[in-house]
């Protein structure tokens, strides 16, 4: 009984059924001396496809429907009666087999998706009362402690609170090189250990994960109709009535009954209105694999037309961790460690985001920093000075040279612009009224920075941007090592946007990369807002057009070129199933296309597309570098190597080991 | 929400079989004639249900049912 129910249940039952009769009654038809055991066994083939195709028209019905089940089910009941047996049965059958390859085939354009929710966890191993608990993944309580080990799915969002390993965060950033994760780190639901054993709190469950927004917004972002596809719609309303009556008004005027209802079967508009949805469902369920969140068609559509980008430079093609790159001694009677160490303990009552940067060099270099100055005082715009262990520690600009009045200060400037020159923030350390030497801090860019920039220009953006608040020396020698094509530096939030507006204003189609909070007016104003690395931030996942879920800056034009190839795939679906449907109706008004061969063009041109669609499911491969993001410092290259800038035609800064020296 | 927001229940159906949008209004309809829906969306693209529905009047299992009466097989989706 079971196996009878589950061959009935099998989408290819009816269509193998049909066709078995179909075969045994053209064998009969070939061989037999009357046609009526033939005719019979092709009215049973089409009893046997087409009643389940009665029984859904006769339900579309009854929920006041005219769908395409009805025009096919009225096609071959009038061709039973009028005697087209042949045709009746090959219409019906063609429509199954059609009808269960669509389903198939649909059911692939939505796997991305699909696997997103099979990647969603089920258990939790959670430790309550010192004990190993499991429970359902949706049962953890918020702040309890999950315990995850080798080869299990991470069961919720969380903070790392002990022990060490990898997880492989495909299912969220697309990225498929597992990630090291230590105590702080956060971990995401969905994720799966690679090695290790990891105790998590949890800080997000169930339909508070990230996983579930994502799986969410690709939903919502599916469903979100493209322009296009409203344009789509609104025609295929009028265009389903216009075939019904168009076959009743050539069926009044030719007394032809088998036109008419052949021109029922060819209208059933099944290749138009799944044209540009299996587009877009394959293009965002491909992207969101990818780690690449896009908020529905119409930006899907915006983002294949973008001209130019424009990048916040500062968290985006920098990691936005500043370090000291150079100690540049000037004063002979001190060492590097000497001038690094002093900087140092001026700086740790300081809350300046660079003083992070020096406290971090010193004691990497485990130089004495310890204890709290005597008195800090900053100085806006210009520096710090500091009373530490009995001496005076001025940190800062030139500006706070001449502020206090420090003779010999000519190397100090120089030695500062010439860093600055070559991208670092130069911050001039004086001691006891004089320059002890100065210290240079810089960002570090990130590897593929230049990598996505050429990325871009090669997926068809024409201008690449950097926007920055930093001075324009330092923004420049990030432009220099990036590539971009323009600079606008020491902007302010509201200048951002005046520089997004103004190239729209251009003609540009704008998409800008920015971290959300300072580049928030400008993000909202361009045509496409791109949030990177958005795994952590559920406004960014819910918010931002582009969602870039990794950390990995290739993302972006791997997003604008699917974007593109998702555009060109539904445009030339929409002209598959157009140019179908205007052949096959001169096919009908002319002659020659009968119904089974209208049925069967008409099922193949759904296939089609539906194949054509299922080509966006491919990756295709640029540029997978193994390791994406690692930093890199700006050339030249950095720490006590000789960095080699030139101050003054006759003066360079060199290294000798430890100690950086001038060289007049 | 209304005022008898605390009696309704969203609930997220996934489905199969969808393969034409007139899938869509056929499933709307029929699910929103049951008595204690008050509300019933169908994703088309991602072959979702979305559904307002008084629980003690209508059970989620229910709701399947009606959605396999209109020829389509529907789980409730827990993510």
């Amino acid at each position: 009984m079971t196996t009878i129910h589950s061959w009935m249940n099998n989408r290819w039952s009816i269509p193998a059924a049909s066709g078995a009769l179909i075969l045994a009654a053209l064998v009969l038809l070939q061989i037999g001396r009357t046609d009526t055991a033939g005719n019979i066994l092709m009215v049973a083939a089409a009893v046997v496809a087409g009643t389940h195709i009665v029984i859904a028209a006769a339900r579309a019905l009854w929920a006041r429907v005219i769908g395409i089940d009805l025009l096919v089910a009225v096609a071959a009941i009038g061709a039973v009666i009028i005697g087209q047996y042949w045709e009746a049965a090959a219409v019906t059958f063609l429509f199954a087999i059609g009808h269960a390859l669509e389903t198939a085939t649909l059911n692939k354009t939505r796997s991305a998706l699909a696997e997103l929710v099979a990647v969603a966890p089920d258990i939790a191993i959670t430790l309550r009362d010192g004990e190993q608990v499991e429970v359902a993944a949706t049962a953890v309580i918020q702040g309890e402690t999950v315990l995850i080990k080798n080869g299990a799915k991470v069961p919720v969002d969380g903070e790392v609170i002990g022990g060490a390993g990898a997880l492989d965060e495909a299912s969220i950033t697309g990225e498929s090189m597992p990630v090291e994760k230590a105590t702080g780190d956060r971990v995401f639901a969905g994720t799966v250990a690679r090695s290790g054993f990891l105790q998590v709190r949890a800080t997000g469950v169930g339909t508070d994960t990230t996983l579930a927004r994502i799986i969410h917004r690709v939903e919502d972002a599916q469903d979100a109709k493209a322009k296009t596809q409203v344009f789509m719609d609104r025609f295929s309303a009028w265009y389903t009535p216009a075939i019904l009556i168009l076959a009743i008004i050539v069926g009044l005027f030719t007394q032809n009954i088998v036109l008419a209802l052949t021109l029922l079967v060819i209208g059933c508009p099944g290749a138009l209105v799944i044209s540009i949805p299996v587009s877009i469902v394959a293009g965002i369920g491909r992207a969101a694999k990818d780690g690449i969140l896009i908020k529905g068609g119409e930006f899907l559509e915006t983002s294949a037309r973008i001209t130019a980008v424009a990048v916040d430079k500062t968290g985006t093609l920098t990691l936005g961790r500043p370090r000291v790159t150079d100690v540049v001694v000037l004063n002979p009677a001190l060492t590097r460690g000497e001038v690094l160490g002093w900087a140092g303990r001026a700086e740790v009552g300081s809350e300046h985001p660079l003083s992070r940067a020096i406290l971090d060099a010193a004691r990497t270099e485990s130089l004495d920093v310890a204890g709290l100055p005597e008195s800090t005082s900053p100085v806006p715009g210009k520096g710090i000075v500091v009373t530490a262990r009995g001496h005076r520690v001025l940190i800062g600009n030139p500006a706070l040279l001449a502020q206090y009045a420090i003779i010999d200060s000519d190397a100090a400037t120089h030695a500062a612009t010439a860093l600055a020159e070559a991208g670092r923030t130069p911050m001039i350390v004086m001691l006891d009224d004089t320059v002890a030497g100065v210290i240079g801090v810089a960002d570090e860019v990130r590897t593929d920075a230049a990598q996505m920039v050429s990325d871009l220009h090669a997926a068809g953006v024409k201008r690449v941007i950097m926007l920055t608040g930093d001075a324009p020396l330092v923004a420049h020698a990030v432009a220099a090592v990036t590539g971009v094509d323009e600079v606008h530096a020491s902007l302010l939030p509201e200048d951002k946007l005046d520089v997004v507006t103004s190239l729209q204003a251009e003609g540009y189609v704008v998409a800008m990369v920015g971290d959300g909070v300072n580049d928030a007016p400008a993000l909202a104003t361009a045509d496409i807002g791109v949030a990177m690395g958005a795994a952590g931030s559920a406004v960014a996942v819910e918010t931002a057009d582009i969602a870039l879920m990794g950390d990995n800056l290739l993302k972006l034009p791997e997003a604008i070129s699917l974007a593109r190839r998702t555009v060109n795939n539904m445009r030339q679906n929409i002209a598959i199933a157009l140019i179908t449907v205007t052949l096959l109706l001169l096919g009908v008004l002319l002659g020659g296309v009968t119904m089974s061969i209208g049925m069967l063009v008409h099922e193949a041109s759904v296939l089609i597309v539906i194949v054509n669609a299922m080509r966006l499911l491919r990756r295709h491969d640029q540029h997978r570098p193994a390791e994406a993001s690692r930093p890199t410092s700006l050339p030249p290259s950095t720490g006590p190597e000789p960095i080699g800038i030139t101050i003054r035609p006759d003066q360079t800064v060199t290294s000798t080991g430890e100690n950086h020296v001038l060289v007049d | 929400m209304s005022s008898i927001a605390p009696t309704i229940t969203h609930t997220s159906l996934r489905a199969e079989g969808f393969s034409c949008p007139s899938c869509v209004s056929k499933i709307e309809k029929q699910v929103g004639r049951v008595d204690g829906v008050t509300a019933v969306t169908v994703k088309f693209a991602s072959a979702r249900i979305e559904i307002d529905h008084d629980a003690s009047v209508v059970s989620v299992e229910e709701l399947i049912a009606v959605v396999a009466k209109a020829g389509y097989s529907a789980r409730v989706a827990a993510f």
